[in-house]
């Protein structure tokens, strides 16, 4: 057997050098270049909390945070963690019917958390804090507001991925396609969890 | 073909003498001429590290040149060089020796950083706050009843003393560099640095702000002016005092200004000098322009950008969009304001006025 | 989807895979064809540049000047340096890298050649929206590092710095949407036997640079962001009246604009790495230490970001430690030196214009390094930061260094890119009317730079003793421009009659000049099996001996040459799939470019600009649409 294999461009390769499937590492990178992007939010968040304290326009985060309801927020998005993952072994395992169950499931879970976000804004928008109140207010609504937008991809990723599944059924692709929404998903998930655990608990 | 090589050496050799004459008349901004300890250590920091330089300039630009000498292909050669592929031993040392270079270079670099870096108890303060365009300096607790004495644009300071300068900034980030004197420090809102230095000799340094700030950035520049310890007495004596009673005249560009009528013209609300100037000893108590106290000594007029005289001055109160672009002042006082609020007269008078509060210092020489 | 049969070694490929004229160009997914758009968009955007440059040089040959007024002026230099970074430097690199990289490891394309066509779209509407400025209040004219807090809105009151953060904001993503290209096609899509041990050292640095734009761009993106919401959305991120932080702006800033300095220099530093053992007639001198010095500039280039911020006052530890690591970091860029030279080495030179434009990056690059030196240390630093000084050493670095070296790259690869060699007088005299030109110009910064001139003023005083320097400054950049007129002549005349260029006009080492000049669409016929770092000189001198180490055949020195590259198998045939061309990518790029024009003005015109940025989503998702649908028609397993 010739060691040659034809080298196919973009992304369904026979043969990579490195095993792993392009998109999938492609993902990976991207991951790690969001890495960095949450990482400069955050550390704008902890370089202005002192400051934020000193002044006299101080808006104490204790005092607005609402732990409980961002506890279930967690809780939606870890949930949503674990029917993505069922999505993933459902289309694996070619259960057309598990795979819609457990996808939507997740886009329903992700457009929860994105209601409670907007619920939870809406209600500190009600109490003073704005995007202009303090340094709180500047750098928790971007921080969390941003977190969001990347949420609200993820569901438009999840459910571009599902409508292409449904319209292509028997694309070899599918899987991968599944796969890499499913490691931003996780991604996302996780820089919520290193917020929650930051700004809302320590 | 002959007669190009020919031009071209004398060209440069011309050329070269050019630089080097230029190079020989100081110029009052040369990092390489200091005058302050500060300076000066960098300086003779940056002696060896250039020579280092140099060396290692000649041996690479020397091995490139004879190597494209003696390696170049012959025309006709077909031979095929020996493929050498690398020798990690000779790599090993060229990795080491630049590496030890370096190291000396850092080690003499902290030393300078740290003799640069020292701040002495009793260094004399002064407080220097970067504007949109010009300098602003306070010297705490040394004006009238223990208030700090507030001036622009020419610092003064003792010869021999250290000095501190408390560097702040009320909009963005300036830049206070007297390169004769020491190295830059940043002037930047919310924030205070410090810089300390010595000035070993009398004399008047040009400075400059050298952080692009805006559009006038160009024309924001100052004077540090060193004098004799007793004459540094002196100058903060007459200053502390506020101006006597203006009277006088002065020939300003063929009218006659009159001292006293361009005080009350300056206090006249309506002129509207007194929303951004202060003079001690009136109640022209601005604090957004420069403090204007004993102006008549001033070096410059408008933060450096034209010498003292008083038909500059006078210039500078007719024409100052077009000699300072973007600055403050015209904002207010638009062409078309000072065209119907002041005329020529008004202007000889202000001009008088401000010329006629001077203190006497002796100036040291320009460096 | 063009599906090439073969039969006995012949290859045709029966359907058309580039449609015809300015639609083929819109809508193509071709590395190669994407590569070229990359040099030529980024030669016109340096061109530009240029102008703004010699504008800047005219108003200062003489003091006192009124050419410019300081706004214009200001606006100049701010244009200058973001075009010439943004928008001249990396993605010439990245047209370069783009062209050559797949054909040096032997890959057909990119691992995603429509994200790859969506980069080069959004860099040039990028830079497109940058200068769509001019027309709507003025260019940005506060500084391509933009310090806070000038860049507010009471500061600076017109659009031109949301201009400038959507631009960059554009180019950013284009950036880093490429770096993931070249991640994956690098790692994942080498000829079978190229170990990363074998890869040419430009496709190395290509890697390593890949990785630094990922991890840096993302810090310069959140600093905008936050920029853009101090000037529209009230927050106070940057006002330090409001207890918002300038110094804060500049460490982001730098975060990612000290190693984009790396990613400007280091893909030069390949082609350089390339150019010289071809005309040298040996291998590089030690792989090992050029490869991997590379690495280790690319991870030091983060830990040096304050040396830009020595005068800043973050006091003796913070100056200390970041002087030191700017210290070390010189030691692998020495090395790179040292090895360069010795491939020169008792090699048969050959010089080329090419050549000549190598090794006059080394001769100025040293000058750069030596600047760099001294400006890495805190204590001179200070007296020459924001100095002209500052402007000689990152010119000499960037233009003395980084542009000869793509100017080698474009005379080395020009030939295999068009099927035409340069002129090669031409581009000798050209070479060294840039060269000293150059020199005239940007040398005697360094002498007004010590005298005390400040950067970024539009005028000096005439008895500063700065006048001549100026002077002959500007009589240089005038002779430069003459420098690059030439060059351009000597690309459009020889485009169209040139001298054919064979597939290997230099008798190279590595796999690109083992195909025709210019590669056919699909590359490779047969995907190469590599066995060596130099393939191709392998394969036609089986006999030359290699010394020290290196993984050529061995046998007798002063081998015979062959032709041709062979494989000592019969290779299988296999159908080779190319990806179709699509407007998808242009399509979601102009969405994404309304998208921005949408959140410059939403601040302060609410409703329409919300509508602006509707109509872009919504664009974007058309083209989605479209992408989606294409890729799955591309699927090679779908069933034609």
């Amino acid at each position: 057997m010739s060691e040659l294999t034809t080298r196919t461009h973009g992304a369904v390769a026979h043969h990579t050098s490195l095993g792993v499937d392009n998109r999938k590492l492609g993902v990976w990178a991207f991951i790690g270049s969001e890495t960095l992007f949450f990482a400069t939010l955050i550390t704008t968040y902890f370089v202005f909390a002192p400051v934020n304290r000193a002044r006299p326009d101080f808006q104490d985060p204790r005092e607005f945070l609402d732990i409980e309801l961002t506890t279930v927020l967690a809780s939606i998005l870890l949930a949503s963690s674990l029917t993505m993952v069922l999505a993933l072994s459902a289309s694996r395992r070619g259960d057309r019917r598990s795979f819609t169950t457990w996808l939507l499931a997740t886009v329903g879970l992700g457009l929860a958390f994105i209601g409670g976000q907007a619920y939870e804004f809406n209600h500190l928008y009600h109490e003073g804090l704005t995007l202009s109140s303090s340094l709180f207010g500047t750098t928790f609504f971007v921080l969390t507001g941003f977190h969001g937008t990347h949420v609200a991809i993820g569901v438009i990723w999840l459910l571009s991925v599902f409508f292409k599944v449904r319209a292509y059924p028997d694309s070899p692709e599918n899987v991968m396609d599944v796969e890499i929404a499913g490691l931003y998903w996780h991604f996302v998930d996780l820089v919520w969890v290193a917020i929650f655990v930051l700004v809302y608990l320590i | 073909m002959r007669i190009l090589p020919r031009t071209l050496l004398r060209a440069t050799i011309l050329i070269a003498l050019l630089a080097v004459l230029t190079a020989c008349s100081a110029g009052p901004g040369d990092t390489y001429d200091p005058y302050g300890d500060n300076a000066r250590r960098i300086y003779e920091l940056l002696i060896p590290i250039w020579w280092m330089a140099l060396g290692v300039f000649v041996i690479v630009e020397g091995l490139l040149i004879y190597a494209i000498w003696r390696f170049r292909r012959r025309p006709g050669s077909t031979a095929m060089p020996a493929q050498v592929h690398g020798n990690t031993q000779v790599e090993i040392l060229w990795t080491i020796a630049p590496a030890i270079i370096v190291l000396v270079i850092a080690v003499l670099t902290f030393r300078t950083q740290a003799a640069n870096a020292v701040m002495p108890e009793d260094a004399l303060r002064i407080k220097a706050i970067g504007h949109q365009w010009w300098f602003e300096f306070q010297y705490p607790d040394l004006g009238a009843e223990g208030k700090p004495l507030v001036t622009a644009s020419d610092m003064y300071i003792p010869v021999g003393r250290p000095v501190t300068v408390v560097l702040e900034s009320q909009d963005v980030i300036h830049n206070f560099w007297v390169p004769k004197l020491a190295g830059k420090t940043y002037m930047i809102p919310g924030k205070t640095n410090f810089l300390t230095f010595t000035a070993d000799q009398p004399g008047i340094y040009r400075a400059v702000c050298a952080e692009f700030c805006g559009e006038a950035h160009a024309l924001m520049r100052f004077r540090v002016i060193a004098v004799d310890e007793s004459e540094f007495a002196r100058w903060i004596d007459q200053k502390k005092a506020p101006p006597s009673a203006p009277a006088g005249t002065l020939a300003v560009n063929g009218l006659t200004g009159d001292a006293a009528r361009g005080q009350a013209i300056f206090l006249d609300a309506r002129k509207q000098c007194i929303a951004c100037h202060a003079v001690e000893g009136t109640n022209a108590r601005g604090l957004i322009g420069p403090n204007l106290t004993y102006y008549g000594s001033r070096q410059t007029i408008a933060a450096g950008i034209l010498p003292y005289s008083p038909e500059n001055l006078a210039r500078w109160l007719r024409e100052a969009p077009k000699l300072k672009p973007g600055n403050l002042m015209s904002r207010a006082l638009t062409p078309q304001w000072i065209k119907a609020n002041l005329s020529d007269q008004e202007i000889a008078d202000l001009v008088a006025y401000l010329d006629s509060m001077k203190v006497s210092v002796a100036l040291p020489p320009e460096r | 989807m063009a599906i090439a049969e073969r039969t006995a070694g012949t290859v045709s490929i029966p359907g058309v895979n580039v449609r015809p004229g300015w639609a083929g160009w819109l809508s193509t997914t071709d590395h190669k064809r994407i590569g070229i758009m990359y040099l030529v968009s980024a030669f016109v955007f340096f061109l530009i540049g240029g102008i703004e440059a010699l504008l800047m040089r005219i108003q200062l040959g003489v003091p006192d000047n009124t050419f410019l007024t300081p706004d214009v002026y200001n606006q100049m230099f701010t244009m200058h340096g973001t075009t010439m970074i943004f928008l001249g430097l990396m993605p010439l690199n990245v047209g370069l890298g783009n062209y050559m990289v797949p054909l040096m490891i032997g890959a057909r394309d990119m691992a995603f050649p429509r994200l790859n066509a969506l980069s080069i779209w959004l860099f040039i509407f990028g830079g497109l929206m940058l200068y769509v400025s001019f027309l709507v209040g003025g260019a940005p004219n506060v500084g391509w590092f933009a310090y806070a807090p000038l860049t507010q809105k009471q500061f600076a009151p017109t659009a031109g710095v949301d201009y400038w953060i959507i631009g960059i904001g554009l180019t950013g993503v284009a950036s880093i949407a490429g770096a993931l290209n070249f991640i994956v096609t690098i790692l994942n899509m080498r000829a079978p036997g190229m170990t990363l041990n074998r890869m040419p050292l430009f496709v190395w640095m290509q890697l390593v640079v890949a990785f630094i734009l990922i991890f840096a761009f993302p810090v310069l993106t959140v600093a905008t962001i936050q920029l853009l919401f101090d000037r529209h959305f009230g927050t106070r991120f940057f006002l330090p009246n409001l207890g918002g932080d300038a110094v804060l702006w500049q460490h982001l800033f730098w975060f990612f604009g000290h190693p984009e300095v790396y990613i400007l220099i280091l893909p030069t530093m390949g082609i350089i790495s390339e150019v010289l053992p071809t005309f040298s007639r040996k291998p590089i001198f030690g792989y090992a230490f050029v490869a991997y010095s590379g690495v280790a500039i690319g991870f030091l280039g983060f830990l040096v970001w304050a040396h830009h911020m020595f005068a800043v006052g973050l006091g003796p530890l913070a100056n200390a430690f970041f002087g030191a690591a700017s210290f070390l970091i010189a030691v692998p860029t020495g090395v790179k030196i040292f090895n360069w030279l010795a491939t020169m080495w008792q090699g048969s030179l050959n010089l080329t214009t090419a050549m000549h434009y190598a090794i006059g990056f080394i001769s100025m690059f040293i000058i750069g390094g030596i600047s760099g030196i001294t400006l890495a240390s805190p204590p001179i630093n200070v007296q020459q930061t924001d100095s002209y000084y500052v402007v000689a050493h990152m010119h000499y670095v960037l233009f003395g260094g980084a542009i000869q070296g793509i100017f080698a790259g474009i005379f080395y690869w020009f030939p295999k890119m068009t099927g035409r060699m340069l002129d090669e007088r031409l581009g000798k005299w050209q070479f060294w009317l840039m060269l000293i030109s150059f020199n005239l110009t940007f040398f005697p910064m360094h002498l007004s730079g010590n005298a005390g001139m400040p950067r970024r003023i539009y005028t000096y005083e005439a008895e500063m003793g700065w006048n001549l320097w100026n002077l002959i400054s500007t009589i240089g950049s005038l002779l430069l421009a003459v420098a690059f007129l030439l060059f351009l002549w000597n690309v459009v005349t020889s485009i169209r009659r040139g001298p054919v260029a064979p597939a290997d006009p230099w008798d190279g080492a590595t796999l690109e000049w083992a195909v025709s000049s210019p590669p056919p669409v699909y590359n490779f016929a047969v995907t190469p099996h590599v066995r060596s770092r130099r393939p191709l000189w392998d394969q036609k001198y089986p006999s030359l001996h290699e010394i020290n180490g290196g993984h050529g055949a061995s046998g007798a020195y002063h081998g015979e040459r062959r032709d041709g590259f062979e494989h000592d198998t019969p290779p299988a045939m296999e159908p080779i799939h190319l990806p179709s061309p699509t407007y998808a990518p242009l399509i979601v790029s102009v969405g994404i470019m309304i998208l921005g024009f949408g959140i410059i003005y939403l601040g302060d015109f609410g409703l329409i600009a919300a509508s602006a940025m509707l109509v872009g989503l919504l664009t974007m998702a058309f083209g989605i649409l479209t992408w989606v649908r294409i890729s799955h028609v591309d699927s090679p397993h779908h069933a034609h």
